[in-house]
């Protein structure tokens, strides 16, 4: 970690860590399985398209035995992921390694809401300035409570799929008649918007805009130039480096 | 019109049978000397046709292309067979007054499949199938030819090919259970097809799944039982033993994870109120990146060097 205190002449930092290397590993496995999931899932959820095209593309993922596997195998594992995700933090914040601070903290916020506001009289001209974010912006957290939301809702729906027998033993008997037809439709509509937010959202904000065309290399290094972070995330900047921003504001 | 017909066919036809060698045996050779070059349909004075063309290659790679034609045409010993009256067995004589109600042109070479295969037609004659012909004398439950397809060309079940191969039985059940006329006839069960279709099973199968049950895995074949007949498969308990042989240790709280009911309240509304929340959250991530988009383009051709 030395070079994350490799200082300029002003005496702040080039770059500075934002994702540790476990961080960085959960979000690959994450999305390594995403993909597989999204994949195999799809022909199933499609396997009535025109022309049999869903037919060949599970052929392409080894016929449906083998794309079935596929399926279940990443689905295990990103549940995994997620649970290592959730005890992790938990073993942060236990450890006073994370503290939750208004400026750096994930959770949703009111002024999130003011930001989307703030952001949409932006981009109508309504308003002269942009939203000034802390470590994270709203488009961040949302996409990153997405995943929560995914992992509830098509996490559980799709272990229940995965193991029905094993499952069946805690289903109420009330629920018999209506559970399982609720968790197929819970598991396949959820799955399509959790496609399509990743589709739109994720790889526009991450890989299309201009300033991280082709992809925010971040995933990989986990770092963030100082640069970037004043111009984005200036409320963050402005807590990690409050002589600084004095000292501009008074040049 | 009818007459006419016959006069047209008659004249090759005797052509063809002076030139062929006709020794007298009652090989199918002979038959099909005639029958494999005849084309058309004949009409019978009570409004029947009746396919003369057979096919003798495709007879000849079916399973029963060993037989001789007499062996289900019993009656024709003749040839040519103006005045079939051969004396037939007393047990096919009288399954096919039986079935005659459907059969109106052979109903003894119809009922001859009795012969060969007993256990098989004996299960579906007591079938609800059987019995709708049997007992009620309607035309439109399926006997053998319903299912198997033409008598001449029946091929075995693992061949592709087949009426009631694993790829074509759902398509072979659709033709009567995706018929609307029949379903409202009987009170039959709707949207049976759609909702096995829909279901995992059924996309699986689709998709090319070489294990996944088709009709006949849980309604059983030959000898399908109404849903509400208690020795169906699919009644009540007996549900555990049938979705038992693939599942292993299915409990009755896991049957009813596979049905031909439509989705109950909970799953409907559920699903109408995730497709708004996708129609949603697609709504404001849409607007939200072309408008962020289109504001960066903006930024960058009309209000260059605002911002550091």
């Amino acid at each position: 970690m030395s070079q994350t205190n490799t200082e300029t002449e002003q005496g702040i930092p080039q770059e500075i860590e934002r994702f540790n290397i476990i961080f960085r590993i959960q979000h690959i496995v994450m999305f390594t399985t995403f993909l597989l999931l999204s994949f195999t899932g799809w022909g199933l959820k499609y396997a009535d398209a025109p022309g049999g095209v869903s037919t060949v593309w599970i052929r392409v993922w080894g016929g449906a035995e083998t794309a079935g596997i596929i399926h279940r195998v990443a689905g295990v594992t990103m549940l995994l992921d997620f649970i290592w995700h959730v005890i992790y933090l938990g073993y942060l914040l236990a450890t006073n390694r994370m503290t939750i601070n208004l400026k750096t903290t994930i959770i949703p916020l009111p002024k999130d809401v003011f930001d989307v506001i703030k952001n949409f009289m932006y981009f109508f001209g309504l308003s002269k300035e942009k939203a000034r974010f802390g470590k994270y912006s709203y488009a961040q957290k949302f996409d990153y409570w997405a995943v929560f939301w995914g992992m509830f809702i098509i996490g559980f729906s799709g272990f229940a799929l995965a193991f029905p027998m094993l499952v069946s033993y805690i289903i109420p008997q009330f629920a018999t008649g209506w559970i399982w037809q609720l968790l197929s439709i819970m598991h396949s509509d959820e799955a399509l918007l959790a496609i399509v937010f990743i589709l739109f959202w994720h790889f526009y904000n991450e890989h299309l805009k201009p300033e991280n065309f082709p992809m925010n290399w971040l995933w990989i290094t986990g770092r963030i130039s100082t640069e970037k972070l004043k111009h984005h995330h200036p409320l963050e900047y402005e807590l990690l480096f409050p002589e600084e921003t004095k000292k501009n504001k008074k040049g | 019109m009818s007459s006419k017909n016959i006069m047209i066919l008659a004249a090759p036809l005797l052509l063809i049978l002076l030139s062929v060698q006709t020794t007298f045996s009652q090989e199918s050779a002979s038959c099909l000397a005639c029958h494999s070059a005849m084309k058309g349909k004949l009409k019978t004075s009570i409004g029947a046709f009746i396919e003369l063309n057979v096919n003798s290659e495709k007879f000849q790679n079916s399973v029963h292309g060993a037989l001789a034609c007499t062996e289900c045409h019993m009656r024709f010993t003749d040839n040519p067979h103006t005045s079939p009256g051969a004396s037939v067995s007393p047990a096919v004589l009288s399954l096919s007054s039986k079935i005659s109600a459907k059969y109106h042109i052979d109903p003894v070479a119809a009922a001859a499949c009795i012969k060969c295969h007993p256990e098989i037609y004996e299960k579906v004659l007591d079938s609800v199938h059987g019995r709708n012909i049997t007992e009620k004398h309607q035309t439109d439950g399926p006997l053998c030819l319903d299912c198997h397809g033409s008598p001449h060309y029946i091929v075995p079940v693992k061949d592709p090919d087949s009426r009631v191969s694993r790829g074509h039985e759902v398509e072979t059940c659709g033709r009567c259970h995706g018929d609307k006329k029949i379903i409202e006839k009987y009170k039959l069960q709707e949207n049976v097809m759609n909702s096995f279709e829909e279901s995992f099973h059924g996309r699986k199968l689709l998709l090319g799944h070489t294990k996944v049950p088709v009709c006949s895995s849980c309604h059983r074949a030959h000898d399908v039982k109404s849903k509400d007949d208690a020795s169906s498969p699919v009644f009540g308990k007996n549900r555990l033993q049938t979705c038992g042989k693939c599942h292993k240790g299915a409990n009755e709280k896991f049957i009813p994870a596979i049905t031909h009911r439509p989705p109950g309240p909970i799953p409907h509304y559920t699903e109408k109120a995730l497709i708004l929340l996708v129609l949603g959250v697609f709504a404001f991530i849409v607007s939200h990146v072309l408008l962020e988009a289109f504001s960066d383009i903006r930024d960058a051709i009309f209000r260059k060097g605002r911002e550091d």
